[in-house]
């Protein structure tokens, strides 16, 4: 019990330390606007009137999942490694509070955090559908399409934005992440061997494209790792929400043994 | 190198760090007494060229701090110890020396080494010269931010809470240190250590609130005191007055505080000492 | 010379991200050629993931780099202090940054000529296929930077435009108003006849930016927030 106690400590505090961060709402506001004004005549703001709403609000989740995990891999990813430059971490280490317990925690609080703003916005797509369609179901497929497309793909990125640092610094880390967000979701397997279209992609491709009943994106598109790119349906989209899920666990698992090394050394 | 202030204001947003302060600096070692909180920092920032003023003048050596070339001129006849002076954990102290003696202009490569060995052996630290910075106790970082700040000859240092967290033995070799330097020079000591200015200060500024509350001589604080400090035997603070030391002893605790009216019936005045003055000072017209 | 002393500091003071980062797009180009070239990838498109190393790979790097150069330095209150302005030593730890970033672009590029992989313009303009979008995306973060006293916005901008504009590359290459700023005209279009103007216009844009964040960072008491707000 104690443990969880702790981790709920961590948890509780590390998301009011993120969500007062006023770089986290800049980013998220200014990045939603940017998807919301360019999505072009394809995007979700111009389906046709009559569009079932689960087929709206997966639309907007996949839409701001191209980039609003950019932002939120750069607000994590220093949330580990800071410590020690705030002068925190023979603190932290002194304290009955396992390390385990505190990458838990900082990954339950920045994965809170985080997806407090992705749920807002949205609730704020549902809600000027809503004024233009008339149809008060939007804000219940938006929880839907937060659920299965934004979460899982955010608690991917945040287990490795949270880790990784702690084994290539904050800036680098910051680098190799724009390019694997590029290359993993969204360069396309015909021009390169990519993971874009494959279960692994957090963008959400699969779910969405269950969600919306047609393929999203490049979901299960031919390429490279061919068993990975199953047909899009309910069935794959679980399978690729549970591997996205599975695939946090192993950055979490080396979080405490990276902490103690980084902590402990002079 | 004297320091005339005049109306100095620096504000941030809503917060007024100096109110209109005046003061005058002239040559030696000088100290700058007050509160956490009481604008000392902020003044140093000022007079370091960190921060612009917000209002009043600040003139250093007839130099203006407003002006671009006037800040330019200060600095570089300055030395500067911030209150958090952060090194580069992985040079050594010699390579950081050579480093900010490179930024002051010292490009005379055979001058500049010799006059860092000649610091490095002035501080104690010609033993750990070469070590990396990272393994420097607290003691030994205060003692290169010296170093550094001496880089130059200048005729200004400025020292921020220089003994803040150090030993005993620590600290009174840093005031011993900082004494030695004061010779031909102006050097402001912020602190709010009031032994650290009594020891090494014949001059003094108090500072609280963004004003300055007492200038003159270190001696005359003691005299701020003089009616108004007590001694009192009994089991608990009194009501009212401020607690200076509370001593446990067989007969039971001695409390010694300032009070500006006889705190208990059986209270005794005695002899101020120079910490009871600054808190008669900074309490007056506050206390019981 | 008598600066070279400073210099070699500056190099150690820009960190060995400063140094790791152009390094790192270097070697993921040469390993996502490799790999691609073990699928069987044909030779025009590994020409043009070799050329996409020099014209986005090492930009980025540099930019999201230039951002750590500025928004970290333990002696930061110290430097201010100090009678070279302190924007000078930034601007040579920058100048590190493009250095170093300059060697390896160039280093890779005559590989490319020499080994007969290179697909570019002529050898003459084939550093504006990396200066013109590394000036520009590193003018970007350290106006971000400067403006929003912030390490996420300016790496989170840099990202976003990064990723915007090799997504929407089709929507750069055609709107009139975008062209001039298309980071990617090169590996995306090739050379027709206005790539030296959207050079041109993107090397000039970078450098106003630069200066401008230069001049923003001028005012100490912007640099004084250590932490990340």
């Amino acid at each position: 019990m104690t443990t969880v106690r702790q981790t709920w400590a961590v948890t509780r505090y590390e998301f009011r330390m993120q969500v007062r961060k006023r770089s986290l709402w800049i980013t998220t506001a200014t990045l939603a606007v940017v998807l919301t004004l360019t999505q072009g005549d394809r995007g979700p703001r111009h389906l046709p009137l009559g569009t079932p709403p689960r087929e709206v609000m997966a639309g907007w989740a996949l839409l701001m999942s191209i980039l609003l995990p950019i932002g939120f891999g750069m607000v994590l990813a220093d949330r580990l490694t800071r410590d020690r430059r705030l002068g925190l971490a023979s603190l932290l280490e002194s304290l009955p509070t396992g390390r385990g317990a505190l990458a838990a925690g900082k990954y339950l609080g920045g994965l809170t955090s985080t997806a407090v703003p992705a749920a807002l916005v949205l609730l704020t797509a549902a809600a000027g559908e809503t004024a233009h369609r008339h149809d008060p179901a939007l804000f219940a497929w938006a929880a839907v399409a937060f659920a299965v497309i934004t979460l899982p793909g955010l608690a991917f990125v945040a287990a490795f934005a949270l880790v990784c640092p702690l084994l290539t610094t904050a800036p680098l880390f910051r680098v190799l992440f724009v390019g694997y967000w590029f290359w993993g979701n969204m360069l396309n397997p015909d021009l390169f061997p990519s993971l874009t279209g494959t279960l692994l992609t957090p963008l959400g491709d699969y779910p969405a494209s269950w969600l919306m009943g047609e393929r999203a994106l490049y979901a299960g598109t031919d390429g490279w790792l061919e068993f990975l790119r199953p047909e899009p349906g309910g069935a794959t989209a679980v399978v690729a929400i549970a591997l996205l899920l599975v695939l946090s666990l192993p950055p979490l698992a080396l979080a405490p043994p990276l902490l103690r090394r980084r902590n402990l050394s002079a | 190198m004297d320091i005339q202030i005049s109306g100095l204001r620096r504000t941030f947003g809503k917060v007024t760090a100096l109110d209109g302060l005046d003061l005058t600096v002239p040559g030696g070692m000088y100290g700058l007494l007050g509160t956490n909180g009481a604008g000392k920092t902020t003044l140093m920032r000022v007079l370091a060229g960190v921060l612009p003023p917000t209002a009043g003048t600040v003139r250093v050596g007839g130099h203006d701090l407003a002006t671009r070339t006037g800040r330019l001129a200060v600095q570089r006849r300055l030395g500067y110890l911030p209150q958090d002076l952060g090194l580069y954990p992985d040079l050594s102290a010699q390579e950081f020396l050579d480093y900010v003696g490179l930024l002051k202009g010292l490009d005379d490569t055979a001058a500049r080494r010799r006059q860092i060995g000649e610091l490095l052996d002035m501080v104690g630290l010609a033993d750990a010269a070469t070590r990396k910075l990272r393994g420097f106790s607290g003691g030994m970082r205060r003692r290169v931010g010296i170093a550094q700040a001496l880089l130059g000859d200048p005729a200004l240092v400025v020292v921020d809470e220089p003994t803040a967290g150090l030993d005993p033995e620590e600290r009174i070799r840093f005031r011993t240190l900082l004494a030695s330097i004061a010779a031909g020079r102006t050097v402001l000591l912020s602190t709010h250590i009031v032994e650290d200015v009594a020891q090494t200060c014949r001059d003094t500024a108090v500072m609280a609130r963004g004003r300055v509350v007492f200038n003159g001589p270190v001696a005359d604080i003691v005299q701020r005191a003089e009616g108004v400090t007590w001694e009192l035997v009994g089991q608990g603070p009194p009501a009212t007055g401020v607690v200076v030391s509370a001593v446990s002893r067989s007969d039971g605790t001695h409390y010694r505080l300032v009070s500006s009216s006889r705190p208990d019936p059986r209270a005794v005045p005695v002899q101020p000492s120079l910490e009871e003055g600054y808190v008669a000072l900074m309490h007056a017209g506050t206390n019981g | 010379m008598k600066h070279l002393p400073l210099w070699r500091h500056e190099l150690r003071r820009a960190g060995w991200t400063a140094c790791a980062a152009p390094a790192a797009a270097l070697a993921a180009t040469l390993a996502l050629t490799a790999t691609a070239a073990a699928f069987g990838t044909p030779r025009p498109q590994l020409e043009r993931i070799l050329l996409t190393g020099l014209e986005a790979l090492i930009p980025l790097s540099a930019g999201m780099a230039a951002v750590a150069v500025v928004s970290h330095d333990p002696s930061r209150e110290l430097q201010l202090t100090l009678p070279t302005p302190y924007t000078t030593t930034l601007g040579r730890r920058l100048a590190v940054l493009g250095i170093l970033s300059a060697a390896l672009s160039i280093a890779l590029s005559a590989a490319l000529a020499v080994g007969g992989w290179w697909n570019g313009p002529g050898l003459p303009y084939a550093p504006l296929v990396w200066a013109a979008p590394l000036l520009w995306l590193t003018g970007l973060a350290l106006l971000v930077a400067a403006l929003g006293r912030s390490v996420v916005l300016a790496t989170t901008t840099v990202a976003a435009v990064w990723l915007g504009e090799q997504l929407f590359a089709a929507s750069f290459a055609t709107t009139p108003g975008l062209r001039p700023f298309f980071l990617f005209m090169t590996t995306r279009i090739g050379v027709p006849t206005d790539w030296n103007a959207n050079r041109a216009a993107l090397a000039t844009s970078g450098a106003l930016l630069a200066a401008l964040a230069l001049i923003l960072l001028r005012r100490p008491e912007r640099l004084l927030t250590e932490e990340e707000t």
